[in-house]
């Protein structure tokens, strides 16, 4: 009803092992605040923001599915990835299980999802590593060189991240969407086929929005 | 031919002899494994589906492993033996009354493991119409018979969720009808499922669904549909900020005519007031503004969408043609914490025109929608017209509005203006009066009039809400003064009146006591009160009238103990216009049929008695014999018998409308009632205030005359805080005292320091002065001397005296120079002056 415009509608999914920071990743990104103690997601939880594309001259708005990372909820997971146009597949810095099953959930979205997903890997908890005693490594486990390398070999973009202090975080939705726009400009996703893609003004649905306000309002 | 011989001897069996219908069933479910030709097993399993209907039994025990094999194997490959697989195990699941155990036995079989369930999500996905409608129905058979087994296996299914879209989309209308039943009952209670489908973009395509079938005027698809969308929001938080997030907020405007961005102060559409209802559209709607209130309620009410939508509710409320039971909801649906602007929207309301049967309609002057909402609570729907028919209905909606008014009116400011509007304004002196007041002071009739006394009843609710617990309202309400008001107002342009009502009769009245001072409000509910206690006296007769006249009695006396309590002034006029006799005569007049009046009769004196703090006649001594010889017990026992009362017992939050007894009328063998008809006694607020008050009253009852009240109604914890609220009061008047103190010491020192200025100022002058005078002194003195100096024969004689003393010094000492004897004639002078003088 207020005048929002955004050119496409973009659908993500946050996901990767528990505890790693997903939910605080959204938040942060919808919020613009930190979660000091957040409960386990249970299932699913829906967010939204919108974010410009200044070179493209795009409005976009991400529509963003954190996962619950708990093992029991692996299955409702799956189903969200078919319909993802982006995925953010989060770890823990300060954690290399969560380094180490990253992999089994990027098996899980390259299984289950649209060839042409976008998927983003996220270092979260960077502010960990320097909160102590200047020293830039404090409780880090996985080093930045080493998660770029997986990145690159598997083909996925990287960054890292803090949900707390909000480094990075919306650079990483931003890249995301891009690398999206990107694809949408060399056409790799028909209009149809890629259901996490939508443009504004949906084509093929017949609820016209603005029936209502283009109508003559005589009221004789 | 091969099937047929071979399907021959399969009945006809081996021998020639006649075979039983297991055996027959036991051959033809063994035929079943993958291990036989297609085409046979596709010949068992179409004469298994023959034989279910009479023999689920055997076929159940025999041949469900099969079939379930020939599901998974056969139904993706051949439609025709899917189809007949399918339809045989619906058949074999179905409950009906007779076989229910047998039913779920085969639904847990069918249900043991996923395999079978996840092969009929993917089987959604086939093309084929029959395979596709048969495994709709086989799964919605599952699902009503154990849905939450179905529910945990469709969230682990590889494509559960894009099959079912995908079914939604399908052009066939009888699939596209089945399937939103399918999904009707597979999301129900599974908000994980909601959020998937959600996110399988099923909004979208439910919502295509209805504008497919004409919005809301479409019939029982665009209803399952529009249900389909309320069961994903419902209880959904997730699924409604995503929901928010799209279009489809004001494509929920857009279904019911609203233009989705109307400006607060634009008229809304004609096409969107009058519409043309039937049934079915009526349940569309009811669903749509039920969604629409769900994403309000949600959400307090700061997003721009949710005063689109509380202004959509307005207006379908308060102006348009909607039915009532509709109307009903959308004011029910508004917002607790309502924060719009109800006396700057105006509406146009539409009137029926009368006799036209619906067809036609007028369009009444604009008002402030506040003015239609008091209008609509206390007349009734289309400005009363329907005002003599009390349906269920219709007082359901006077008493959503009346809520209404009452959540607006929390505020205490709008309260106090709402008050203040109604008394005298110094300026014109002509109190407007609004249709309000002139509801409140409707003089009783005889023979009594049903509509006005509903009128009058919904206003002392309204009015009552506007005083409660506010004693800057009850301060101003103290002044409005109706008399001038009610007699002078024609009553033709401000409001609707029936042509035939009884205000030339009420004016009568008032002139008949015609006293030139305008008598308070009070004074005049006092009046009215024993004017209808007088006339129910009168009724015993006739019951259904008494009935009326019992709750004119009650609506006053509901009003005056919440106007009354913690009001001492407003008590001292009450008991001087003699309230004390009015209460007294009913408490001890007891019939047995009638527990209400003595019970409220009681619960004011005792308010009376709490509250009776100011000088004045009628002091709390004179009070406490009459409650003595009444009896303490005997009061307490008529406040209890009220709150035992099905009348009182039976109101609640939102419901306070009770159906119409109808056993009364019959006796009364006058003209019997519809069955919807209702009536009202008491409202939510009244039975609120009197069950936290009743207990102050009762022990207040008891005390001694002179005792201070120290708890007007107070708990330990607001005593505390009143003691304490009283200590820094006391404190501050205490500093208060101390620095006006200061302040007058500082004065007086400034008083003196003034006046000490003024004496130096006139010092100063003084002074001055003096200098003056010595100045004049010394100027006068010299002139004196030049004068004396001057004055001729003066000089002649100093000049001769001199000469002659010249002569004599020349003479006697032969003086030298000319210099030194003028210094010696000066001294010689002095001399002389002195001998002189």
């Amino acid at each position: 009803m207020s005048g929002i415009t955004w050119h496409y509608v973009l659908k993500f999914i946050i996901t990767g092992d528990a505890a790693v920071g997903k939910s605080s990743l959204l938040v942060r990104l919808t919020d613009q605040r930190f979660l000091t103690n957040p409960d386990p997601t249970l299932g699913v939880e829906f967010g939204s923001k919108l974010i410009e594309i200044p070179e493209e001259g795009k409005i976009v708005k991400l529509q963003c599915w954190d996962t619950a990372g708990t093992e029991s909820f692996r299955s409702i997971t799956r189903s969200y990835y078919r319909g993802a146009a982006g995925c953010l597949l989060v770890y823990d810095v300060t954690s290399r299980a969560s380094f180490t099953n990253a992999r089994s959930w990027l098996a899980d979205v390259r299984e289950h999802a649209d060839p042409h997903l976008t998927c983003i890997l996220v270092g979260n908890k960077v502010d960990l590593c320097e909160a102590e005693d200047g020293t830039s490594n404090g409780r880090r486990e996985v080093s930045t060189a080493e998660g770029e390398l997986w990145a690159k070999e598997d083909d996925l973009l990287f960054v890292e991240a803090s949900a707390k202090s909000g480094v990075n975080v919306e650079i990483a939705f931003e890249q995301a969407s891009r690398d999206i726009l990107d694809k949408i400009k060399r056409g790799v996703f028909d209009d149809d086929r890629s259901p996490g893609v939508k443009l504004s003004k949906p084509a093929n649905s017949n609820l016209n929005i603005d029936q209502g306000s283009t109508r003559p309002t005589c009221c004789s | 031919m091969d099937f047929l011989s071979q399907t021959y001897i399969a009945l006809r069996g081996p021998t020639g002899a006649p075979q039983t219908a297991s055996e027959t069933i036991t051959k033809l479910s063994d035929r079943l494994s993958p291990g036989t030709l297609l085409a046979d097993r596709r010949a068992a399993v179409l004469s298994l589906k023959g034989l279910t209907r009479d023999w689920k039994e055997d076929v159940g025990e025999n041949a469900l492993p099969g079939l379930l094999e020939v599901l998974q194997n056969d139904a993706e490959i051949d439609p025709d033996i899917g189809k007949a697989a399918l339809e045989t195990l619906n058949t074999l699941c179905e409950v009906d009354e007779n076989t229910k155990d047998l039913a779920l036995r085969h639904t847990e079989y069918v249900l043991a493991k996923e395999q079978p369930t996840h092969t009929l999500f993917a089987l959604l996905g086939n093309s084929n119409f029959y395979i596709r409608y048969a495994t709709i129905q086989l799964l919605t058979t599952l699902l009503q018979n154990r849905r939450q087994v179905v529910q945990g296996y469709f969230l682990k299914a590889p494509s559960g969720a894009s099959s079912v879209i995908a079914v939604l989309e399908d052009k066939r209308e009888i699939i596209q009808n089945e399937s939103i039943a399918l999904i009707q009952s597979l999301i129900s209670q599974s908000p994980d499922i909601q959020k998937v489908l959600a996110f399988e973009g099923a909004f979208e395509k439910l919502f295509h669904t209805v504008t497919q079938e004409n919005g809301v005027e479409g019939g029982i698809v665009s209803q399952d549909a529009l249900k389909c969308v309320d069961g994903l929001l419902r209880f959904n938080t997730s699924n409604q900020s995503y929901f928010r997030e799209t279009t489809l907020p004001s494509s929920l405007c857009s279904l019911l005519q609203f233009p989705p961005n109307l400006q607060i102060q634009d008229p809304v559409p004609q096409e969107f007031s009058l519409q043309f209802w039937d049934q079915q559209k009526l349940i569309n709607v009811s669903l749509v503004i039920g969604i629409m209130g769900m994403l309000i309620s949600s959400k307090g009410n700061s997003a721009p969408d949710s005063s689109v939508f509380v202004r959509c509710f307005t207006e379908l409320a308060l102006s348009s043609n909607a039915p009532t039971p509709l109307k009903t909801q959308a004011l029910r649906l508004l917002p607790d914490n309502l924060t719009f602007p109800l006396s700057g929207v105006i509406l146009t309301p539409y009137m029926p025109v009368p006799e036209t049967n619906g067809e036609e309609w007028d369009r009444l002057e604009p008002a402030s929608a506040l003015d239609v909402l008091v209008e609509l609570a206390v007349h009734g729907e289309y400005n009363g017209l329907y005002r003599d028919k009390r349906t269920t209905e219709s007082l359901e909606l006077r008493s959503a509005a009346a809520t209404v008014f009452e959540n607006f009116v929390n505020k205490e400011e709008i309260r106090q203006a709402i008050v203040q509007g109604m008394a005298p304004s110094e300026a014109t002196n002509i109190p407007s009066i609004s249709p309000l007041l002139y509801a409140l002071c409707l003089p009783p009739s005889s023979p009594i009039n049903f509509a006005n006394v509903t009128s009058t009843h919904f206003a002392t609710l309204l009015f009552a809400q506007l005083l409660s617990s506010s004693s800057r309202s009850k301060t101003l309400a103290r002044s409005i003064k109706p008399h001038t008001a009610v007699p002078t107002t024609p009553a033709q342009g401000q409001f609707f009146v029936p042509a035939d009502g009884p205000l030339r009769e009420g004016a009568e009245v008032e002139d008949e006591d015609d006293d030139d001072s305008p008598q308070s409000l009070l004074h005049l509910f006092n009046e009215n009160l024993s004017l209808a206690f007088l006339s129910r006296s009168r009724m015993e007769s006739n019951d259904q009238e008494a009935r009326e006249w019992d709750k004119l009695i009650i609506a006053y006396l509901c009003l005056l103990s919440q106007w009354l309590w913690t009001d001492p002034k407003a008590v001292r006029e009450f008991l001087d216009t003699g309230g004390l006799g009015v209460l007294v005569e009913p408490i001890n007049q007891t019939t047995d049929a009638e527990s209400l009046i003595p019970g409220l009769c009681a619960f004011l004196l005792g308010i009376c008695y709490e509250f009776n703090r100011q000088p004045g006649e009628i002091t709390r001594a004179t009070i406490h014999p009459i409650i003595n010889r009444l009896g303490v017990d005997m009061l307490v026992g008529q406040m209890n018998r009220l709150r035992e009362d099905d009348r009182f017992k039976a109101v609640g939050p939102t419901s306070i409308v009770l159906p119409y007894p109808t056993a009364i009328s019959l006796r009364s063998g006058t003209t019997a009632p519809s069955e919807t008809e209702g009536e009202i006694w008491f409202d939510w607020a009244f039975v609120d205030f009197w069950k936290s008050n009743q207990y102050t009253i009762q022990r207040g009852l008891g005390t001694d005359p002179n005792a201070m009240s120290p708890s007007a109604g107070a708990s330990a914890e607001s005593a505390m805080l009143i003691s304490s609220l009283r200590d820094v009061i006391r404190s501050q008047a205490q500093e208060l005292e101390e620095m006006q103190q200061k302040i007058g010491e500082a004065s007086a020192w400034e008083t003196k320091l003034s006046e000490l200025q003024a004496q130096v100022s006139q010092m100063e002058a003084r002074l001055v002065q003096t200098d003056e005078k010595i100045k004049n002194l010394r100027r006068s003195k010299r002139t004196c001397w030049y004068c004396w100096m001057r004055s001729a024969p003066s000089e002649r004689r100093i000049r001769r005296g001199l000469g002659r003393l010249g002569l004599m010094f020349l003479r006697m000492r032969g003086m030298k120079k000319r210099m030194k004897k003028r210094k010696k004639i000066r001294t010689i002078y002095h001399c002389l002056s002195w001998s002189m003088c």
